[in-house]
């Protein structure tokens, strides 16, 4: 890199967007974190070291890693053959396979948590198919399950895994594969050898994505499994709303920002690394 | 893109378009002007009576409009709380527990015989606290059932406990009002007096953790728990609320809401005046309408629930010898914290 270190004016762009989230995003974080360490007034670990001394704690921060990594782990392994699909496909077929996925975007969190709790239910499309299938010998449900969980918070998020990668794979020049193919290289040896390597930053920008939104998330658990399951998120709209205690809901706040932040920012320099060692 | 470009919008359209805009938004600010304006704050739940029985008739009586803001209790005490310096609801529509939390936090003004005159015609222990607030219609608690899964109404709370019922029962959380008295039952269930299980609640605990297996979901919004049970997804809701429940099986939902014989609960509707807020006369007037025998008597019927002006009779579907149970809510108001607590880390999946 030699580009100068003089400032590129073009960045000033930017400016309307970053006054923006620092008044709506920054500020309010800023007294977030102040409420989270002022006990009365003084500054002090003690909300911390008392949230993270009980058991309860652990299972709840349990709970959200848990189901963050698997849904996670879902959209990636449903969304790279997707993303790769899109950058291969070209015309109508792609047109489509965008609309696809663009589109159910549109439609709102609750609508779909509704729609899950008639499709997970033990007459509902999933069970039928199962016990149709051999699978299951009596239907059963997913609905109010970990399980169902990760099922419908995966369809929410699966778009935020395909289009980075899909971004990603759209730059990849496809003589790449083929020169490897006349080398003698078989389609799975291309695969794991060229296009994955290649596609490393877009599949972590994606996690990156996918990983923060499960990990916060509020009304998809709330509504597809209840209030016998706590994550973060839930304990935080909870201390606020309901047991009137702001210390406490500051202090899950802030321990949730900072998961989730280690996540992205970690991914982010490892998306940085693999990028520039190919 | 060719999409930005395509569609570009001429100059004059522009300033049509921005002349039509200043109108929509200059419009109500006029209307506003003419009349006066009560802000009730209320639970999503009551929206259909308030709108559709107390608005028409108040708003005519009084010429003034009024917005209900239909949400949760506790949504509201926030709302209170955050817009102390400068209140914009008038009247809240809160349940007991609540409402202490609010006495508490001083955002209340006493409601008296002389600014709300029918007061004076309320069964004893509807008003609390010197007057911070009243009690209105009181829906009661029982078990609400799928007819369609199920050939008998539950006569006893214990039904929901019977194995046969694995994963086909709602209770509500502990965070709603009307979840409280789940504790309250399986202390009763567990050999208590209705006395002692509020007092100490660890058999009740121990009781309903004997649940769980039965348990589909703990429900914090009770629409999505009635839909399950319209469905046929749930079996049994208990403890469910008669204003929602009976609703439902009128609107002609395959459901129906049984009185178990160990009694039913009597729900804590409370009605308050917001302390400073705007239209305090408007305010009092409201409170003292739902207190009176005239719109008790129109909604006791279609909200199913018990009235508390002495003049209302017992509302239909609660036979004359049935206990209903009336809850402690200053003892619930101590002791909620350390129950949910306990019930977090017992519940739990």
């Amino acid at each position: 890199m030699n580009a100068s270190r003089r400032l590129d004016p073009v960045l000033l762009l930017a400016l309307p967007a970053v006054l923006y989230l620092a008044i709506v995003y920054g500020v309010p974080l800023m007294m977030l974190l102040g409420r989270s360490i002022l006990v009365g007034g003084v500054p002090s670990l003690a909300p911390f070291i008392g949230f993270l001394s009980d058991p309860f704690s652990w299972t709840v921060i349990g709970n959200t890693l848990r189901i963050a990594v698997l849904v996670t782990l879902v959209c990636l392994l449903i969304g790279y053959p997707t993303a790769l699909a899109l950058a291969r496909a070209s015309g109508l077929a792609q047109a489509l396979i965008l609309v696809a996925i663009i589109l159910p975007l549109s439609v709102g969190v609750v609508v779909k948590a509704f729609a899950w709790q008639i499709v997970l239910r033990r007459d509902g499309v999933v069970s039928q198919l199962m016990t149709g299938l051999g699978l299951w010998s009596e239907p059963q449900r997913l609905l109010f399950t970990e399980a169902g969980l990760v099922i419908g918070a995966a369809n929410v998020f699966v778009p935020f895994m395909i289009l980075p990668i899909y971004s990603v794979l759209k730059l990849v020049d496809p003589r790449l594969g083929e020169a490897a193919a006349t080398l003698g290289a078989s389609p799975l040896y291309r695969f794991f050898k060229v296009a994955l390597p290649l596609s490393l930053p877009g599949i972590v920008t994606g996690i990156a994505f996918v990983f923060s939104m499960a990990a916060s998330m509020y009304v998809i658990p709330n509504l597809l499994i209840g209030d016998r399951f706590q994550t973060l998120a839930t304990l935080t709209g909870r201390s606020f709303l309901f047991m009137r205690n702001e210390q406490l809901g500051s202090t899950t706040a802030v321990v949730l920002l900072v998961l989730t932040v280690a996540v992205v920012v970690g991914s982010a320099a490892l998306s940085k690394r693999l990028g520039g060692a190919s | 893109m060719d999409m930005l470009s395509a569609g570009k919008p001429n100059r004059r359209a522009l300033l049509r378009a921005g002349l039509g805009a200043t109108a929509l938004i200059a419009a109500p600010s006029v209307l506003r002007a003419q009349t006066k304006e009560l802000v009730v704050g209320g639970a999503a739940g009551h929206k259909p009576w308030v709108e559709q029985t107390v608005v028409p008739m108040f708003e005519k009586k009084y010429n003034c409009k009024v917005i209900f803001e239909g949400t949760r209790s506790l949504v509201n005490l926030e709302k209170m709380q955050k817009n102390k310096d400068k209140p914009y609801m008038s009247v809240v529509q809160m349940d007991d527990p609540v409402m202490i939390l609010a006495v508490k936090e001083g955002l209340l003004e006493p409601l008296t015989p002389a600014k709300a005159p029918n007061m004076a015609d309320l069964l004893p222990g509807s008003t609390h606290m010197d007057g911070m607030w009243a009690n209105y219609l009181q829906p009661w608690l029982g078990v609400a059932y799928s007819k369609t899964a199920m050939k008998t109404a539950p006569s006893s709370w214990a039904e929901m406990f019977e194995p046969k019922y694995k994963g086909r029962i709602v209770i509500p959380s502990l965070q709603n009002t009307e979840g409280l008295p789940s504790l309250f039952v399986a202390g009763l269930l567990a050999g208590g007096t209705m006395e002692s299980v509020q007092k100490d609640t660890d058999a009740g605990f121990k009781k309903l953790a004997s649940l769980k297996p039965n348990l589909l979901t703990i429900y914090t919004q009770q629409p999505q728990a009635f839909n399950l049970l319209e469905q046929g997804e749930a079996w049994m809701i208990g403890p469910a609320m008669s204003s929602y429940a009976l609703e439902r099986k009128a609107a002609g939902a395959p459901i129906d809401l049984s009185a178990p014989k160990e009694g039913v609960f009597a729900m804590p509707s409370g009605i308050a005046v917001v302390k400073g807020s705007p239209q305090q006369e408007l305010a009092f007037a409201y409170v003292n309408e739902l207190l009176g025998a005239e719109l008790q008597n129109k909604l006791a019927g279609p909200t199913f629930s018990i009235g508390t002006n002495k003049a209302v009779p017992k509302p239909e579907g609660l036979g004359a010898d049935v206990k209903i149970h009336q809850i402690d809510w200053a003892n619930v108001a101590a002791q909620r914290g350390d129950w949910i607590k306990r019930w977090d880390r017992e519940m739990a999946i």
